[in-house]
């Protein structure tokens, strides 16, 4: 068994009378040291099921189902007391908008060391704060981030705090919420790269949440590819972004500008997300999709595997060759 | 950080003294004459009131009574009611013990009732307690404090006979020591009780909705994320986030201790400053009122700064360089 295993993860929003499919039926594995972008548009459901995985969905207008193992023990069915317990220790996340992760009346060391605390209370404040400066160290922050409030520091400054909080109680699983988006590239860039030397160094495995594809080329092993809370691929990146066989992945790398190789046209997908709140029984993409059959319309495609480790849900995909754009 | 004090109390003076220019020349400009009233009389003869002008200084032109007043004040001097012919500062003296006595007390009161009932609430959305308390919360902030005073002296006073009706203290009695403490305090209770209730509905509703608005906050959903207990979170990071605009709206409303209870001392006949306003206003005691007005502004200029100085020492986003 994978480290991580989704197994069949759905998430519906309650609104009243109405149901929104947010996540719907997402399988996927995840071992141990991998590196998994889940990429997205916005819509895509790839947030909310970062939230579902670390429960923090609310109870009454949000419904999980399936199941999300981490070696073996399902997170969304875990008592209070036992998710309590793993939070941080096993599992840790570093959120979109680092200048509001924490509380802007405290200083950040503080907070920091109440976070270690939480799951180490035996040890003293200077232990607390040790740790913390040990980890603020391995981001490359200096020292006197551990006495300063939020606000004295940049985004990029606190993206890296973010990090190192997630750190604090050595955790074995890191999801990264949209948490290089609002960066420049210059700062994503170096943030990425550190973020890869850590994982080394600590052997951690990370779902990297992103709506931008370059940021999961350079720096996922895996990308799992969600349209309208559906898993569209899933593979090795090099794989799927060398030679994307869902149609929607296709698409979705037309629309990216490439700074090497030859100057294409850039091109989007027509059309727009779905209402999501409609049960659709067949493919989600078929609206939008140029090879969409009656068939596609009608029932919801099967998974079909390209190779080991690397799937797609679309008829077409196993054909393996790239439709003419 | 003294920079910043230094240049504060500077605009404050600056106000200060603005305001007094104004409030001169709005209160002279009012319809209504002095004179007039302090002739008592009907018919007073043109001998009598040109008499009474020259006395009081009212002949001189408005620019050069304003002078002669400011140079007053910067020796300390407020001049001397028309009306009760004592010096202002004496008379302001006398009422500002019992006004702040009644207003402190009501201001600090609700202010703690307000926030810890809007913790609870907060922390207990939806149950019937919270929706009876928001219930009766609108209930007391919809009513006129002059009425509920009424009523509650109706009640109290005049039908159960538990707490007398009106005034400071029991004139008859003669007091001292303890026994005038426990005087003052029975006398209290009505017109307290009355400004405390009106004023609870404020804070609880703000505390509420502020702690709503900062559990939405990324940092608790962090937080939450980290195994922390609810418990925790609330007592560490909710409260001192939540408390914030509460700090704000009790500075404001202590700025106004003074002169806001004007109507609820008039009912329960406390002899507070509010009391002596009105009847400066309506008999036109313009050197009085302009005293009042002063004590009014400096009040709320050092409140200001008071508030924005703990303001300060509790956000670290506004503490100046």
């Amino acid at each position: 068994m994978a480290f991580l295993e989704l197994r069949n993860l759905s998430v519906d929003y309650l609104m009243g009378a109405q149901r929104v499919h947010a996540v719907d039926g997402v399988s996927f594995p995840v071992e141990k040291g991998d590196s998994v972008g889940i990429v997205g548009e916005s819509g895509s459901g790839k947030s909310t099921l970062g939230l579902a995985l670390l429960r923090l969905l609310g109870e009454p207008t949000a419904e999980v189902r399936g199941e999300a193992l981490l070696e073996g023990m399902d997170l969304l069915t875990l008592a209070e007391k036992d998710l309590q317990e793993l939070r941080w220790r096993r599992m840790a996340a570093v959120f979109q908008k680092s200048m509001n992760a924490l509380s802007p009346v405290h200083k950040i060391g503080k907070q920091m060391a109440d976070v270690y605390r939480v799951h180490h209370p035996e040890a003293s404040r200077e232990q607390a704060k040790q740790r913390a400066l040990e980890t603020l160290r391995q981001v490359n922050l200096a020292e006197r981030v551990y006495t300063s409030y939020p606000h004295e520091l940049s985004g990029g400054m606190m993206q890296r705090v973010s990090i190192a909080l997630s750190l604090l109680n050595h955790p074995d699983l890191i999801i990264f919420d949209e948490a290089t988006t609002a960066l420049d590239v210059v700062t994503q860039g170096q943030i990425l790269k550190e973020i890869q030397y850590l994982e080394r160094e600590l052997g951690l495995t990370r779902l990297m949440i992103t709506h931008d594809i370059s940021v999961v080329a350079a720096s996922c092993s895996h990308v799992a590819v969600m349209y309208a809370g559906r898993l569209m691929e899933y593979g090795p990146t090099a794989k799927v972004l060398r030679s994307p066989r869902h149609p929607y992945t296709q698409g979705l790398l037309r629309a990216y500008p490439s700074l090497r190789g030859e100057k294409t046209g850039m091109q989007g997908i027509p059309g727009a997300l779905p209402d999501l709140k409609e049960e659709i029984p067949g493919c989600v993409f078929a609206p939008r999709c140029p090879w969409a059959t009656e068939d596609c319309r009608q029932r919801r495609p099967e998974e079909v595997t390209i190779e080991a480790g690397w799937r797609a849900s679309c008829p077409r995909a196993v054909e393996g060759r790239e439709p003419d754009a | 950080m003294k920079r910043y004090v230094a240049r504060r109390l500077l605009t404050g003076l600056l106000t200060v003294v603005v305001v007094m220019v104004l409030n001169f020349v709005i209160i002279h400009a009012a319809p209504g004459d002095p004179v007039r009233i302090m002739a008592g009389m009907e018919h007073p003869s043109e001998a009598q009131m040109e008499e009474l002008r020259v006395r009081f200084g009212l002949d001189k032109p408005l620019w050069q009574q304003l002078f002669i007043y400011m140079g007053q004040v910067a020796r300390g001097d407020l001049g001397t009611s028309y009306t009760y012919n004592t010096p202002v500062l004496s008379l302001i003296a006398d009422t500002l013990g019992p006004s702040a006595l009644l207003a402190l007390t009501s201001c600090v009161l609700s202010f703690l009732i307000g926030t810890l009932l809007g913790l609870f609430t907060a922390r207990h959305q939806g149950s019937w307690i919270d929706s009876t308390l928001s219930y009766v919360s609108y209930f007391f902030d919809s009513m006129p404090p002059f009425w509920l005073g009424l009523v509650s002296i109706l009640v109290f006073a005049s039908t159960l006979h538990l707490l007398p009706t009106s005034g400071m203290v029991n004139l008859r009695a003669q007091n001292t020591g303890w026994a005038l403490g426990v005087d003052i305090a029975t006398h209290l209770i009505l017109p307290c009780g009355t400004m405390t209730l009106i004023q609870i509905p404020g804070y609880l509703r703000l505390t509420r909705s502020s702690v709503s608005q900062v559990m939405q906050e990324d940092y608790i959903t962090t937080f939450r994320a980290t195994g922390m207990s609810e418990k925790q979170i609330f007592r560490k990071y909710v409260l001192k986030n939540a408390i914030l605009p509460t700090i704000t709206v009790f500075g404001i409303s202590l700025a106004y201790v003074v002169t806001g209870a004007a109507l609820v001392e008039i009912v329960f006949a406390w002899p507070g400053i509010g009391r002596l306003m009105l009847n400066a206003i309506n008999r036109r005691d313009y050197p009085l009122l302009m005293g009042i007005y002063l004590m009014l502004s400096v009040s709320v200029a050092v409140v200001t700064l008071a508030v924005d100085l703990l303001y300060a020492w509790i956000d670290p986003r506004i503490r100046l360089k």
